[in-house]
């Protein structure tokens, strides 16, 4: 049945012929980090698709911060997430690093590490360290960042991987605060309703 | 303030105001049928983002002795509209609506920050304030057109015919105003024709890093009229909708 709107595009009709499935259509995706308050570190707040990192940039701004406060945002692409063993219960990703062969290399880059603490949490950035791989820069930060707290996953990324939010750029969330129409908690529906039937109680 | 003064930074502010307005609606026609979920969110964000603007705007004329904003929104009629044709038209293809959007902002971030010097300082004032969200439009316009004005032959030439049919609405943001030098003498504003000589250069400079071409500018005809309430057929049904709501209940709030 066509739709009575005519932007809408229904789902195409089955082929007749059998055919193979077909992919999906989609770009790629790129991890999203905000951070919520100045001087608070940037968590992973989830991730966008697009076609490259600025366009990706771009679109996690609204996807991610057009509601409450937020100070800064930045963006990679997925496949620049190193990712280490994921741990159980009370063991500590940090214990299931491999200790790799160290590979020397003549150039070091730094990069950014992340703590996943919880099952359904975030991952939180907790500082950088300077590796030549991404293995090394995770025994780096087992050095630096390993406390008693049990740490369930870590990433590691290439600090120049990152597409941030440059100094001039912070204004992007200047008027922010004062968006309260996209807050559903500013529209009080209940008392409108509370209102509506009153007022129709009393016509009867 | 002169008398002649104030009526000079009235149609100042409406036909700013109007644009906003009339913009704001259209782009938000698009909410819910973006094409792909992330952009349909950002297009919606901004087209709010445009309609605040307008209401700070007419905030401003209504201090001035207008009528409420509400009113001056939805209860003029379209000849009563300042804003530039190329506001009103038809959103069309996502195409038109990129290239009007980049245009459009670019032409609205200049203008702007030269407002950021105004005489009229509560205008300075909404300039200055509203500078972070015109940042993002322009990022949001210059980072889609250079994506797609190099992606494929197909993402380019429908660039580039929405380009060349939008050229002409978009020299008429620039229809100079019968007030031009009371404006430009109050300090209220640089004038249209130095905005429009920074705006074509930025729209160069943009276009440059794709393989979209411009025209020679001689060559262009702006469509000039709506600085004056003469649109196009398109402005009065979209002022109908909008105004729908408001028609039936007058006190209706969300």
């Amino acid at each position: 049945m066509k739709s009575l709107d005519p932007r809408v595009n229904r789902l195409p009709e089955t082929p007749k012929d059998i055919v193979p499935k077909a992919p999906l259509d989609q770009f790629g995706t790129f991890e999203v980090f905000v951070q919520p308050k100045e001087g608070k570190p940037f968590q992973h707040e989830g991730i966008v698709h697009a076609p490259e990192l600025e366009m990706a940039y771009v679109l996690a701004k609204e996807a991610f911060t057009r509601r409450f406060t937020c100070t800064s945002l930045y963006v990679v692409d997925t496949r620049s997430v190193f990712v280490s063993p994921l741990a159980e219960g009370t063991t500590n990703a940090y214990d299931l690093l491999e200790q790799k062969q160290e590979q020397h290399s003549i150039s070091e880059d730094t990069f950014e590490i992340y703590h996943l603490l919880k099952r359904g949490k975030q991952h939180v950035h907790i500082g950088t360290v300077k590796a030549s791989t991404p293995d090394a820069a995770m025994q780096q930060a087992k050095t630096m960042f390993n406390t008693s707290t049990p740490v369930m996953n870590i990433w590691a990324i290439r600090t120049k991987d990152i597409r941030f939010t440059e100094e001039s750029e912070k204004d992007l969330w200047g008027t922010l605060p004062e968006k309260k129409f996209r807050d559903a908690a500013s529209y009080k529906g209940g008392d409108k309703l509370k209102t509506f039937l009153e007022r129709n109680s009393q016509a009867l | 303030m002169s008398e002649e003064q104030a009526i000079a930074l009235k149609e100042l502010l409406y036909k700013i105001a109007d644009d906003q307005l009339i913009l704001g609606h259209r782009n938000s026609e698009w909410t819910g049928f973006g094409p792909l979920l992330e952009e349909d969110i950002a297009f919606s964000s901004m087209a709010q983002d445009k309609i605040g603007q307008s209401y700070a705007l007419y905030q401003m004329l209504h201090h001035a002795g207008e009528q409420a904003p509400d009113t001056v929104a939805f209860m003029r009629h379209a000849d009563q509209f300042h804003n530039c044709v190329l506001v009103e038209l038809p959103n069309g293809e996502y195409d038109f609506s990129l290239i009007r959007h980049f245009l459009f902002d670019t032409a609205e971030a200049l203008r702007f920050d030269m407002l950021t010097r105004s005489s009229f300082e509560p205008l300075a004032d909404l300039a200055k304030k509203i500078k972070g969200e015109l940042r993002y439009h322009t990022l949001h316009a210059n980072t889609w057109i250079k994506q797609l004005g190099n992606a494929t032959p197909e993402s380019i030439a429908r660039l580039q015919t929405s380009l060349n049919y939008a050229l002409p609405y978009a020299l008429g943001i620039f229809e100079p105003s019968p007030n031009e030098n009371i404006i430009m003498d109050a300090g209220f504003f640089q004038g249209e024709a130095s905005l429009q000589a920074e705006w074509q250069s930025r729209v160069i400079s943009i276009l440059e890093q794709t393989q979209l071409n411009l025209p020679d500018w001689k060559t262009v005809t702006p469509i000039l009229g709506g600085r004056i309430g003469k649109h196009s057929q398109h402005l009065q049904p979209l002022l109908d909708e909008m105004s729908e709501v408001f028609k039936i209940d007058p006190t209706a709030e969300w």
